[in-house]
């Protein structure tokens, strides 16, 4: 009987490492070769010829059509820079400057990658449509009630994620100013 | 009590042995990945366009709705292949994937390219043949080997803004995507 318990525990303690470790290393993936700025995560092998075999196995779950190393970055933002979850109840303030790049977009989708901004209007931001202050840094406002500069509707209900696409970027590369900082996150009101 | 912490270091091992197992067998065994979803929208020899992403439309290949995207697959068995056109003059990208959906080449119009897109890809023996000097290629063509010979051809392009995507699109529509005549 002890044998049997013995057994047992080996087996569940094996299949919840197994299969939660893997879970955890290609959904948050911060240990496996995903890269984190603030809120802000990304696989900067995605692209790569060569992608390691936790990148490989993240592409796969993910099915996206990947940016190559030489056209771009993609960044995913699943939480605010508190570390709460994204929630369309809440108006988010997206504050900040993006690293070198030719332009960038920043849309608002749903966790199966769908855009969820309002139908009629543009489907996120692009920087080269955005107002800036005088020292190039934006503040975009992502919510479903109406918010002040630049601001992007949402619809639905539930947990969104903002993915970031930085196009022809230095980021990674060595090159470029230096500066590698993405925007912040503020939850400021639900 | 020591017995029991002998079988818990076991299903640790065994655990972490799973997790190698589940990280390097998922990409072999999944059935709906980038590759085939972009085999079943792509045509050999032919640029399809992807159709624009609005919002609330199902979004699989998770494409960025600001920018318009052709897709072609080229099958270098009869010979090496050539993507070619002009585009606007505005930021477009081209990326080379192979059947597991990895990027074997990726570059922008921002390398020195600018309107015109030659890219010729070539297999392993195709590469050999042509540093022998045995294939007559165009002078500017930029070349790319590939591991394999079925591959896809992805080519991004960002109108200035969104009125011009239509006009856009049908620029990528122009591309030739074929086998190179050798």
């Amino acid at each position: 009987m002890r044998f049997l318990l013995n057994l047992l525990l080996m087996l569940v303690v094996a299949l919840a490492i197994g299969f939660g470790l893997s879970w955890y290393a290609l959904s948050d993936g911060r240990l496996f070769g995903a890269a984190q700025i603030g809120p802000w995560i990304a696989w900067p092998r995605a692209g790569s010829p060569s992608p390691d075999p936790y990148t490989r196995a993240y592409l796969t779950r993910s099915g996206a059509l990947q940016l190559g190393q030489g056209e771009g970055m993609q960044f995913v933002a699943t939480a605010d820079s508190d570390g709460q979850r994204l929630d369309r109840a809440c108006r988010y303030r997206i504050d900040g400057t993006t690293p070198t790049a030719t332009f960038w977009t920043l849309v608002p989708t749903a966790a199966d990658g769908s855009d969820i901004a309002r139908p009629d209007g543009p489907s996120g931001f692009h920087s080269s449509r955005v107002a800036r202050a005088n020292d190039g840094s934006v503040q975009l406002y992502v919510s479903k009630t109406l918010a002040p500069l630049n601001w992007l509707e949402i619809t639905g209900d539930g947990p969104f994620q903002l993915v970031l696409t930085l196009y022809d970027t230095t980021l990674f590369t060595g090159a470029g100013n230096g500066d590698n900082s993405l925007p912040s996150i503020t939850r400021e009101a639900c | 009590m020591v017995r029991t912490a002998l079988y818990l270091a076991a299903g640790l091992l065994l655990g972490l042995l799973i997790h190698i197992v589940v990280i390097l067998t998922l990409p072999l065994l999944a059935a709906n990945n980038v590759a085939t979803r972009l085999a079943t929208i792509a045509k050999l020899n032919t640029p399809v366009l992807l159709p624009a992403i609005k919002p609330g439309d199902a979004n699989p290949l998770k494409l960025d709705p600001d920018l318009a995207y052709a897709v072609c697959r080229l099958d270098l068995k009869g010979g090496p292949g050539e993507v070619t056109g002009t585009l606007p003059l505005s930021f477009w990208s081209v990326a080379v994937y192979d059947t597991a959906g990895t990027v074997l080449y990726s570059t922008t119009n921002r390398d020195g390219i600018g309107q015109a897109l030659d890219l010729g890809i070539f297999d392993a023996a195709q590469t050999r043949l042509l540093a022998e000097q045995k294939i007559d290629i165009e002078a500017g063509l930029l070349i790319v080997e590939s591991q394999t010979d079925d591959v896809f051809v992805v080519v991004r392009l960002a109108p200035e803004q969104p009125a011009m995507r239509d006009r856009y699109a049908a620029q990528l529509g122009k591309l030739a995507c074929r086998n190179l005549k050798t």
